[in-house]
């Protein structure tokens, strides 16, 4: 369903006190497949280029080198399609704060090619499936980040997409809110949707993903489910693989 | 186009719940022009009939008392007032008189000399009612020295057209509407693309850097909508507002020069002048369609031009700074725009946005020229094409969207 080869991806960016122009290699020949009814669960630390890695399979960016195709279309040259069968939801993406829910997911439903009343009744049984029907004609400047992170999940799955990408989703949540979101990722799986989900929260990837990846300097570390990765490393959590993996990766360096 | 249309939608809808920018952008137009014009122009005129109503205070300075009967005789216009304290200079400057007269002590010999008499009128050139003093002056002496005139040629037994050897009377061609659309077409262009590009960096800044800020771009370009319908889509709803906000303007200044149009008319009407026409009447329909045909690329320059800039931008404040230099910019071409014979010159028709500017002028003072209309929208749609390209990539440019 998602499946990434060999892709690169590298930036200019200017050193403010040489003023010399450097270039960055973000994603240095990242290779993994996410299969439909599975959770692939993205780590690492920040900078480690795990958000490029999904505005790539996003089709936001494009890759330098490499292939990236999700559900057989190349995102490269079918980015248009590829986010008309993909959800992507990151934490920076924010609600429209003078609409209300239904006239957002109405909204964003057209944009994705859903009929207008059926955007709207998808929107309905999506907002009470997450608790948040009783303020779908009340306007989202008053919404607490819960609410508003419940309407941009909303807003992500209105055009039932076969793959799903989540960077952070529970970054700012309270438990219970966590916990309906994370449900509701089980019960994508359960649906037969390929889901990545970016998070830095390591129990909860152990608990919910069937495989994980951890992604340091740009390359790809582990891509195993967490229970066969913890056993290869003699570790307890997916924390004590995480520090391995640092230290190696900065002997590397060394 | 459907993806285009959607994001226009979704802009002006955005627009349309916030009641606050509505107003300020289109209701307030309607309100303050009629107010500058309506009331100031009130103000101006009754200060005008005012001081037309009040004589002018003269200090006289006439020993031989030549000129003090034809000034007390005329009590209307003149009062002669004593020697101010703490000096003239001082009592010109306070408004205590409008204008001081000397005549010499020599006047009457000069008269009876059939010299020149030589007079100091001293006033204050920044007050206009010192102004009008010397005005006043000026015609009675007009009237004075004809009387003068009249009197030695009568001695001389020779006829009083001897000291007007020509004369020439003036008959005006053009009529009350052209002179007006001929000033008004000085200052249309210059309030329509200030006002224009005012209202389009405003919401530009906020549907580019402000989208982006507030972050929702993000889930914009998450969508199956592809970046040239995103950007096509705000370019049309950023054109539709600078239209309005245009329409708006325009429509506010006509109804502020109608009813100061109403008023000069009264006061016109009690001295026997021409009445004063109405906006509709000084400008035909096809002087209207044209201007607006011709105002649509230029629009388009600006918008296109707004959007590449205001998607560079991080935040709405950097896109307001960095947009500031583009005002500049327009404000100096509209004052170009209204220079004196700034038509005349053979570079302007290639000049985008002030050919569009000359042209106007030139419709509304009823010297329509075909080859600069023709050419101004030429020049300005190929910029205007050049500018939406340039926005388009642009908003397709991976390290421009994802600056941080």
């Amino acid at each position: 369903m998602i499946q990434l080869r060999d892709v690169h991806k590298s930036f200019d960016v200017r050193d403010k006190r040489t003023r010399k122009k450097m270039r960055v290699d973000a994603v240095r020949g990242i290779s993994l497949n996410v299969e439909p009814g599975e959770i692939y669960g993205l780590l690492g630390p920040n900078g480690a280029g795990k958000t490029t890695t999904l505005r790539m399979i996003a089709g936001l960016m494009k890759p330098d080198q490499g292939s990236i195709e999700v559900c057989g279309l190349d995102t490269r040259t079918r980015g248009e399609d590829v986010r008309g069968k993909l959800a992507y939801l990151a934490t920076d993406m924010q609600v429209y704060e003078r609409f209300t829910p239904r006239e957002q997911l109405r909204l964003f439903g057209e944009m994705q090619g859903v009929e207008a009343a059926t955007a709207e009744r998808r929107g309905m049984h999506l907002l009470e499936r997450l608790r948040l029907s009783d303020f779908a004609d009340v306007k989202m400047n008053t919404f607490s980040t819960g609410q508003k992170q419940k309407v941009n999940i909303a807003r992500a799955l209105l055009h039932d997409p076969k793959a799903v990408i989540f960077d952070e989703p529970t970054t700012g949540l309270d438990v219970l809110t966590a916990k309906t979101v994370l449900d509701l990722l089980q019960l994508m799986k359960s649906e037969g949707r390929a889901v990545i989900v970016c998070t830095h929260a390591m129990p909860m990837a152990e608990d919910i993903c069937d495989r994980v990846g951890i992604i340091f300097d740009g390359k790809l570390h582990g891509d195993a489910p967490p229970r066969d990765l913890l056993r290869a490393r003699h570790a307890r959590s997916l924390d004590e693989v995480f520090f391995q993996l640092a230290g190696e990766s900065e002997a590397a360096i060394a | 186009m459907r993806g285009a249309w959607l994001i226009m939608k979704k802009e002006l809808l955005e627009l349309s719940k916030d009641r606050r920018t509505l107003f300020f952008t289109f209701a307030m137009p309607l309100i303050l022009y009629p107010v500058i014009f309506g009331v100031m122009g009130k103000m101006s005129m009754r200060d005008e009939a005012d001081r037309k109503s009040r004589p002018s205070r003269v200090y006289l300075v006439d020993p031989g008392s030549v000129l003090a009967p034809a000034l007390q005789a005329d009590p209307k216009d003149f009062q002669i007032v004593a020697a101010p304290e703490g000096g003239l200079s001082k009592a010109l400057r306070d408004k205590k008189l409008e204008m001081a007269l000397e005549v010499p002590a020599s006047a009457s010999e000069d008269l009876k000399a059939q010299r020149t008499l030589a007079l100091t009128a001293t006033i204050n050139r920044a007050e206009d009612d010192s102004q009008l003093a010397l005005k006043r002056l000026n015609d009675l002496l007009k009237t004075q020295d004809k009387t003068w005139v009249d009197t030695r040629l009568q001695a001389l037994n020779a006829s009083p057209q001897l000291a007007e050897p020509s004369k020439v009377e003036v008959k005006n061609a053009a009529d009350l509407a052209l002179e007006l659309g001929k000033s008004l077409g000085i200052w249309i262009p210059y309030i329509i693309l200030i006002s224009m590009f005012s209202s389009v960096m405003g919401h530009g800044s906020s549907m580019t850097a402000g989208e982006r800020e507030r972050g929702t771009l993000m889930s914009l370009l998450s969508t199956r909508i592809s970046r040239g319908q995103i950007a096509l889509g705000k370019l049309m709803a950023l054109f539709a507002l600078g239209a309005l906000s245009v329409v708006s303007n325009v429509a506010g200044s006509a109804i502020g020069f109608n009813m100061l149009g109403h008023d000069i008319a009264a006061q016109s009407a009690a001295t026997g002048a021409p009445a004063t026409t109405s906006l509709l009447q000084m400008a035909s329909p096809s002087t209207l369609g044209l201007t607006l045909l011709l105002l649509v690329p230029v629009s388009l320059v600006m918008v296109a031009f707004v959007m590449t800039v205001g998607i560079r931008a991080k935040s709405q404040r950097e896109a307001a700074t960095a947009l500031m230099p583009g005002m500049f910019v327009i404000i100096m071409l509209g004052v170009f725009s209204m220079a004196p014979g700034i038509e005349k010159m053979s570079i302007i028709p290639f000049v985008p946005i002030i050919n569009a500017s000359v042209a106007i002028r030139e419709m509304f003072g009823q010297q329509f020229n075909w080859v600069h209309y023709l050419l101004a929208l030429g020049i300005n749609t190929t910029a205007a094409i050049a500018f939406t390209a340039l926005a388009t990539k642009t908003l397709n440019r991976e390290d421009v969207l994802f600056k941080s």
